[in-house]
């Protein structure tokens, strides 16, 4: 075993102390972008070592689990090579218009408060089937903003985009996994089909003009 | 104010992100909105009910360890290289992206000047050894004649050099090269079988097998270790240290390394 300089055990140290806590934020992450035990590991090694190896260049005093995730998404994206077409599909012209009104009353009632340990249940597996079926950018913003619950700013860094398209991004995510749930849990009769109406969906851009001639 | 704009930027209002004037404002009108109530009630319970349904996914016990091992390996390179480059123009952490390059540099570094500390042995030194391998530098000497490589390496090394005898007609020498391991002159001799490299290393370093591990093939002892996943072997006759290791399997190797005539 060689020996290892003081600076290098020193810098080893302190990674291991901020990296070590970080873990099961980094396995949760990878678990959900991979759906697979076995690339997700892989997939946290990786990153473990890539933030290892660009260390010096983290800003002492931001935020390391932004950093790490940052880190961890572009090694998702690079090796997978997806994200980027998905993304196209997600906020380009394909993109499904949603608006506020995915859910009906009745079924947003259901869905408040939930009665019971075995209702809940239900509706957390079904939360997780709706969320298995989103893309792997929708997931990705479901994870950071309501698991992780980063701020918008922090999300932007590690996406790296916008603070303006993180809130876009993140809408549009939100309101399909809703929708994905509605169409689950009415048909497991978890909740009723609510009779009343649906409004129509806003079109963002006809939505982000009107605002833009507001302000 | 209009409920739909309310409703557009829910998500928005409920993570508190929204500018703080219109966060006011926005809030101001869902306390006397019970539609908007109903939509801010409906958004906050579902944040909730993701993050319980998502979240708390743990870590398999041994991942820690398995990416502890990974950042050993890359100090542990860090160590090699800092102990086989004399001038280093950038710092290794820099060099890393232009891993190629930097490799040409460590080349060099290794060839030009090893340093001269007396406490170069073991896993260092067998590091070196590896490298040089793994570098596969061109020879100095091609020559089908044994006693060819014997004569070049005439004064250069304080020892005699032929090239191994092998029992397996596989074997094929392709040529030779002077080198340095620590501050000793030494020889490396190039082989080919089936294909895949063989490198056998001449040289003196008697405290070497001190540490090694050892087991028996065909009934003659034999020598190794095991660097970083490959493994040396060594045999050591009238002061003289044989190392044969190379891109093949282990059992082939330990039968090549066992049944070589090297001292003749």
């Amino acid at each position: 075993m060689p020996r290892k300089s003081k600076k290098v055990a020193a810098e080893r140290e302190l990674f291991e102390v901020e990296a070590r806590p970080q873990l099961d934020v980094l396995y949760s992450m990878a678990l959900r972008l991979t759906r697979s035990p076995v690339d997700a590991e892989d997939l946290v090694q990786d990153t473990l070592v890539r933030a290892y190896r660009f260390y010096d260049r983290f800003e002492a005093g931001t935020n390391f689990k932004a950093w790490l995730l940052r880190i961890q998404m572009n090694t998702f994206v690079n090796r997978y090579r997806r994200a980027s077409r998905e993304r196209q599909v997600f906020d380009g012209p394909m993109a499904v218009p949603v608006g506020e009104g995915v859910m009906s009353r009745a079924s947003m009632r259901g869905l408040t408060d939930p009665v019971g340990d075995a209702q809940r249940r239900l509706i957390a597996r079904e939360i997780n089937r709706a969320f298995e079926e989103l893309s792997d950018d929708a997931r990705a913003m479901v994870l950071l903003a309501d698991v992780e619950e980063l701020s918008y700013k922090e999300i932007a860094d590690i996406v790296g985009c916008p603070i303006g398209t993180v809130m876009s991004r993140l809408h549009r995510a939100r309101k399909q996994l809703q929708g994905s749930l509605q169409n689950h849990a009415v048909q497991l009769g978890i909740i009723e089909e609510g009779d009343d109406e649906v409004e129509d969906p806003i079109p963002l851009e006809a939505f982000r003009s009107r605002k833009a001639l507001k302000s | 104010m209009s409920c739909k704009l309310v409703r557009r930027h829910l998500g928005a209002l409920v993570d508190g992100e929204l500018d703080p004037a219109t966060q006011i404002e926005f809030e101001r009108h869902v306390e006397g909105c019970p539609g908007c109530q109903e939509h801010f009630a409906f958004e906050a319970s579902l944040r909730q009910q993701t993050r319980d349904s998502i979240g708390g996914v743990h870590a398999p016990e041994h991942l820690w360890g398995r990416a502890i091992r990974r950042l050993d390996e890359i100090d542990e390179a860090k160590a090699e290289h800092t102990s086989l480059i004399h001038v280093r123009p950038m710092r290794w952490r820099q060099t890393w992206p232009i891993a190629a390059a930097a490799a040409a540099v460590l080349i060099i570094g290794a060839v030009v000047g090893l340093p001269e500390s007396t406490e170069y042995q073991g896993a260092g030194m067998l590091q070196d050894v590896m490298n040089l391998h793994s570098q596969a530098l061109p020879s100095d000497v091609q020559a089908e004649a044994p006693q060819e490589v014997a004569r070049y390496f005439q004064g250069k090394t304080p020892f005699p050099v032929k090239p191994a005898q092998f029992e397996e007609p596989s074997m094929k020498f392709v040529g030779a090269r002077y080198i340095r391991v620590g501050t000793r002159p030494a020889a490396a001799l190039y082989y080919n079988h089936l294909g895949h490299r063989v490198t056998l290393l001449v040289f003196q370093s008697p405290e070497i097998m001190r540490n090694a591990q050892h087991t028996h093939v065909g009934g003659r002892e034999l020598h190794y270790y095991d660097v970083g996943g490959n493994v040396v072997t060594i045999r050591q006759h009238g002061g003289v240290n044989y190392a044969f290791y190379g891109d093949i399997d282990r059992p082939v190797l330990f039968q090549l390394a066992a049944n070589a005539r090297v001292a003749y």
